[in-house]
């Protein structure tokens, strides 16, 4: 038997007044990376590179399940409470869990939501971070669905979201890791996907607040699939046009989930953006 | 056309996770190319028929509308970003989707994977 080099752990944070159960995988050692999964899905969409040798040679990588995701769970009460995601209670979730692991500046990489929210915190709170890489990041797009889609009692959530997200990724993707990346959001629990699109859809502060990111401080690179319907390569070069500084890659065979839909396509891009966190972290 | 339609329509017939996927599938969806109307009335799942129009008394539950180069495109091994998928061809502006949408939502894996059928190579179902 040989156990993949991730570990799994737990652990308890206070956000908006409310306990949270957190889930943690933790893999590699050196300057720490704290990860963030899209809307509806959850941690195992950075599977494989935590589980990269090269990668986790230098690198420590911390990648937590949002509450109500993945394996971290609902705040007591949930029973009777419409889930939605706010700017403010994911910075605040971000930043906690940042920390309770006692992370030191952690480079932030964020992808779909966790991108919006790590541009978010670069212009809101950059000296909590080292850098941030926003993948499939934009400064806002407005839903052309109707999120109420996602949470009724007359069908199944998570298979039309899985359907409805199956646009963005990429037909470069293996098979294996395209539907293996769809599973994510079928396991979605009720209500979470939605919550989740009201703060992606529905919260438009980042606009304002692109130019006040300090990049000379804190690198910002955006990285983006050609694939991907909802953070079109147009949305993202425009919100990396917003940001003094910030560079943006295109990743012509990818879409809007490139670490789980296509790691090996997504790795080399992943790498170079790491790269480019420690260049500028000497400055 | 017809005769993609016709394939696509035997090719659903020979998927039997499609046909579980669209057990309860059972409207007519318009899909219009280029103008020119396709009637495709589905019943548990099955393609029954194929009705070319016009037809201005025909019920349909929701329609596709796009053209003739936009579908080729769609359908090759590997389409071009925007090509790949029903909704990406809106985004671009070839496609239009319009009628009940939350039925099209509530059986999209199902249609999208219909849709698919007639790609070129057998990876059909991954792509939808």
């Amino acid at each position: 038997m040989s156990f993949e080099p991730i570990t799994g752990r737990y652990l308890t944070i206070t956000v908006q007044g409310r306990r949270q159960r957190i889930y943690v995988e933790i893999a590699g050692q050196g300057a720490p990376v704290l990860c963030l999964h899209t809307a509806g899905a959850d941690t195992r969409q950075w599977r494989h590179i935590l589980n990269d040798a090269e990668l986790t040679a230098a690198h420590q990588f911390f990648a937590f399940d949002m509450p109500w995701h993945g394996k971290s769970l609902p705040p007591e009460c949930f029973q009777t409470e419409e889930y939605l995601l706010t700017t403010e209670a994911y910075m605040e979730t971000v930043l906690a869990v940042s920390r309770a692991l006692g992370l030191d500046r952690p480079i932030l990489a964020g992808c779909s939501m966790g991108g919006r929210i790590a541009l978010q915190l670069a212009a809101l709170h950059g000296d909590a971070f080292s850098g941030f890489i926003a993948i499939e990041a934009s400064d806002f797009q407005p839903a052309w669905y109707d999120i109420d889609w996602f949470h009724r009692p007359d069908a199944h959530g998570g298979e039309m979201g899985a359907a409805l997200v199956s646009a963005n990724i990429s037909p470069h993707a293996p098979q294996a890791e395209r539907w293996n990346t769809l599973w994510m959001f079928m396991q979605s629990g009720p209500g979470v996907f939605r919550g989740d699109l009201s703060f992606y859809t529905r919260d438009d502060s980042l606009i304002g607040r692109l130019a006040q990111i300090d990049t000379a401080h804190t690198p910002v690179h955006l990285l983006v699939g050609a694939y991907d319907l909802t953070c079109t390569p147009e949305d993202a070069r425009r919100t990396a046009a917003a940001i003094p500084g910030a560079t943006c890659t295109m990743m012509e065979e990818l879409g809007h989930f490139p670490m789980s839909e296509h790691p090996a396509g997504f790795r080399p891009f992943f790498a170079d953006a790491l790269t480019r966190m420690k260049v500028s972290a000497d400055v | 056309m017809r005769a993609t339609l016709a394939q696509m329509q035997q090719r659903l017939h020979d998927t039997p996770h499609l046909l579980r996927l669209g057990r309860l599938f059972s409207d007519t969806v318009l899909l219009e190319v280029d103008g020119a109307e396709f009637y495709l009335t589905f019943r548990d799942g099955r393609l029954e028929t194929i009705v070319e129009g016009p037809s201005r008394k025909t019920p349909w539950r929701f329609a596709l509308r796009t053209d003739a180069d936009a579908l080729a495109q769609f359908w090759q091994p590997i389409p071009k970003p925007g090509f790949h998928d029903i909704f990406g061809l809106v985004k671009i502006g070839r496609g239009r989707i319009d009628g009940d949408i939350l039925a099209l939502i509530k059986n999209l894996r199902f249609f999208k994977e219909f849709m698919g059928l007639a790609r070129a190579e057998s990876r059909t179902e991954e792509l939808a």
